[in-house]
């Protein structure tokens, strides 16, 4: 007997309780016959389906994954399958950079009424499972391609004129009582300035890396005041987010913007931005004019060339150096979350060890929660200690916002979230 | 007399090995700014020249950062165990740096104090460790300010110097060097030597004294306003040892594994009631450093850094043992 005959390919399918469910067991009452390898999990809507119970099937060794809810226009809760929908168009772009195979994981509505769909469903998806055989490594090492590694930074300090104009405003922000508090540079990395005489600890050069926008979150620095903070052009952006999803009031803090110089590789390669437009002040000049539009590194272009096997052979590679320090999280100004999703244990949503499973799991949820707020600074991929280009999972996502929603990031503060609103017309050429 | 060998015959040797089933591991350049230690599949991937030090440290082939402690089965009401009994080849840590050596009797104290860590005792005994004294150093390297140099074999098993023209003086200093080096190395009166700084950046006496009587100091505050609380510092580390023991769920196969813990984590110190005694950075922080220079000193005299410089390096936001204990001694 071969193998091949062997194989029964498991199916699991996540459907809503209201029109799924109900179309399979009117199949079930209609004595309609489909075949047994589907195990059904029953939840309250598709808006409910959480993107990491996708992948924890597929990870506990599901060889296909079926997702399955209400017409547009039948939901029970109104809206929660044009949420899903738009989760969705976004959730398979991420998994495509990553490497997962597209074809085991299926979209599709099914009415209460619709039991014969169910049953052709079901068996059109078995079969095709069947035919690709058992999805057993999902996270499969390889040979791994080479994508070109972003260009490292320059190590000559340059001090750009603005330096002095800006200590001399910080100092007088905080001699004036204006602000308690500035955010700002120094000489080894982000320093908090509370008194006028160290202003000139603040510095402005080639080496100002950091978002100091991610320290506008912390309780510590909260405490002390109104804070001043520095922004660059690209970091900036993140402060329209902020004040979108109401993290952050513009009364609460004085925005110095800097006009951008440049602070080098890979954050500049792709600048999007070089004149501040939100804050409240700007100094310096400008390197060049304004960028149009916002392409992508070659080095994602590079990765998303390759068969989608050699590209998770190449984040199995990466990802199995993180170690999850959590860096990319810590410097992150989108988030914010009081308790972050890996550090909840009752239930455990993430699998805490810094295994394969574990890291792809954090990483990709990681990513996924960044989809449509992400403003491209750049910091996770800065801040990894291993070296791995976090940033190029938050790009494929941005290109994907981009294109089905015409949204970018930061750029409109009256514009809605891409995850929380939804459109009828948003695509749906890939749901069954 | 000295014992020397060339590059070549050392990259050779350590292919020798790996075809004799040892895993060996050393520095390889991962990415073009990026060295890293890492198995290596021969000794022509071994990375000898041209980088301070990699950014981890040999820490994690002795304490992984996950490892299975066993397996476990639920069944009804019943629980079975299976022990982690896969087989642990020898191993050689080739080119370590004298500062992550150094690390390992700090983390035999630790793991053999009042238990002994059977996992961690396994792969120590299986472990082989070559130190290669370091000729240079940076801005960030220490370990003179906390009673090393660049040519310290504390913690190794064999230490090269550097002679020039691609070849090393070979000095062994236990039996398991000297297995490893039996015979293949040839007789010289050369004599390698070792960088002589770093100059000492700070007097660990004056550190210790000001950690210790000053626990409430505003100085703690202050200076974790910056602190991102992430556990790059401690992950990078060759001497932290913190730990956590955790459950990886079906998706992991059912495995009780120990993994790295950061005392820069709020969740480091959380109770199960929702209480957390270090409730803010400047507790973790100050936690840090009162670990390193006061708490494991008194219990085994020796200071838990090696100077090695890595939390300096690698911190995203230029904090580190170096830049906090600095500003202590300097004022």
């Amino acid at each position: 007997m071969s193998t091949a005959a062997e194989f029964e390919p498991k199916i699991v399918a996540y459907v809503c309780n209201w029109c799924t469910y109900l179309g399979a067991d009117l199949a079930g009452t209609a004595r309609l016959e489909y075949p047994p390898n589907v195990r059904i999990i029953r939840l309250p809507c598709t808006g409910r389906i959480d993107f990491n119970l996708i992948i924890k099937a597929l990870e506990v060794g599901a060889d296909g994954v079926l997702v399955s809810g209400c017409h547009p226009g039948d939901c029970h809760y109104t809206s929660g399958n044009y949420h899903a929908r738009r989760r969705w168009i976004l959730f398979r772009e991420l998994l495509n950079a990553l490497g997962i195979d597209l074809r085991r994981i299926r979209f599709t509505w099914i009415s209460a009424a619709e039991g014969r769909k169910w049953q052709g469903v079901v068996t059109e998806f078995t079969e095709q499972t069947r035919a690709l055989g058992p999805y057993k490594e999902l996270y499969a090492a390889g040979p791994v391609p080479n994508v070109p590694a972003p260009e490292t930074a320059t190590t000559e300090v340059r001090s750009f004129a603005a330096e002095t104009e800006l200590r001399a405003t910080c100092r007088k922000l905080l001699a004036e009582g204006t602000v308690k508090v500035v955010i700002g540079y120094g000489a080894r990395g982000p320093v908090v300035v509370t008194r006028p005489e160290d202003a000139d600890r603040l510095v402005w050069n080639n080496h100002c890396y950091s978002n100091l926008t991610a320290y506008l979150k912390r309780k510590e620095i909260k405490a002390l005041g109104k804070a001043a903070v520095i922004v660059k052009p690209c970091d900036e952006k993140s402060l329209v987010v902020l004040e979108t999803e109401s993290q952050f009031q513009r009364q609460d803090a004085q925005v110095i913007g800097m006009a951008c110089e440049g602070v080098g590789q890979p954050k500049c390669a792709h600048c999007t931005a070089r004149t501040p437009r939100f804050a409240d002040v700007t100094f310096g000049k400008a390197a060049g004019p304004e960028p149009q539009g916002s392409p992508s590194p070659d080095r994602f272009a590079a990765l998303m060339a390759m068969p989608s096997e050699e590209r998770m052979a190449f984040w199995t590679e990466e990802f199995n150096r993180c170690v999850k320090c959590y860096a990319c999280r810590q410097v992150c100004p989108m988030c914010y979350c009081e308790r972050c999703i890996v550090d909840k244990n009752r239930p455990l949503a993430i699998d805490p060890a810094p295994s394969t499973k574990g890291n792809f799991a954090w990483q990709i949820a990681r990513a996924f929660h960044l989809a449509g707020r992400c403003v491209g600074c750049g910091e996770c991929s800065r801040a990894c200690p291993a070296g791995i280009d976090l940033a190029l999972l938050n790009i494929s996502l941005r290109i994907a916002v981009q294109e089905n929603f015409g949204h970018e990031a930061g750029v409109d503060p009256k514009a809605e979230p891409v995850i929380g609103s939804y459109a009828l017309q948003d695509k749906e050429d890939f749901i069954g | 007399m000295s014992e020397i060998i060339s590059q070549a015959a050392l990259r050779a040797l350590a292919t020798e090995w790996i075809s004799a089933g040892k895993n060996v591991a050393g520095p390889a350049r991962v990415k073009p700014d990026l060295v890293l230690y890492r198995p290596l599949r021969s000794g022509n991937d071994l990375l000898l020249e041209g980088y301070q030090r990699p950014s981890n440290s040999i820490k994690e082939f002795l304490f992984p950062k996950s490892e299975k402690l066993y397996g476990y089965k639920i069944r009804g009401n019943s629980i079975e165990l299976t022990e982690n009994d896969t087989p642990l080849a020898a191993q050689v840590v080739i080119a370590a740096r004298p500062c992550d050596a150094a690390a390992l009797p700090v983390l035999d104290h630790v793991f053999n104090w009042d238990f002994h860590d059977e996992f961690y005792n396994r792969r120590r005994a299986a472990t082989t460790v070559v130190t290669l004294a370091c000729i240079g150093y940076d801005e960030n390297c220490f370990c003179t300010s906390v009673g090393l140099d660049p040519g310290s074999d504390r913690g190794s098993d064999a230490i090269l110097f550097e002679l020039g023209n691609r070849q090393y003086e070979v000095r062994c200093t236990t039996e398991k060097g000297r297995a490893l080096f039996g015979g293949k190395t040839q007789k010289s009166d050369l004599t390698g030597r070792s960088a002589t700084g770093p100059e000492k950046r700070f007097d660990s006496q004056v550190v210790r004294e000001f950690v210790g009587t000053h626990f409430e100091d505003p100085f703690w505050k202050e200076h974790a306003l910056t602190c991102i609380g992430c556990g790059t510092c401690a992950f990078s580390c060759p001497a932290c040892h913190c730990f956590d023991i955790v459950d990886a769920g079906p998706a992991a196969g059912n495995e009780r594994v120990k993994t790295w813990d950061s005392c820069q984590f709020s969740m480091f110190t959380a109770h199960a009631s929702g209480h957390n005694p270090r409730v803010v950075q400047a507790a973790r922080q100050r936690q840090r450093i009162l670990h390193k220079f006061v708490i494991y000193p008194e219990k085994f005299g020796e200071i838990l850094c090696t100077g090695c410089g890595n939390c300096t390096r690698n911190c995203p936001v230029g904090l580190g043992v170096l830049s906090v204990v600095s500003e202590i001694n300097h004022g």
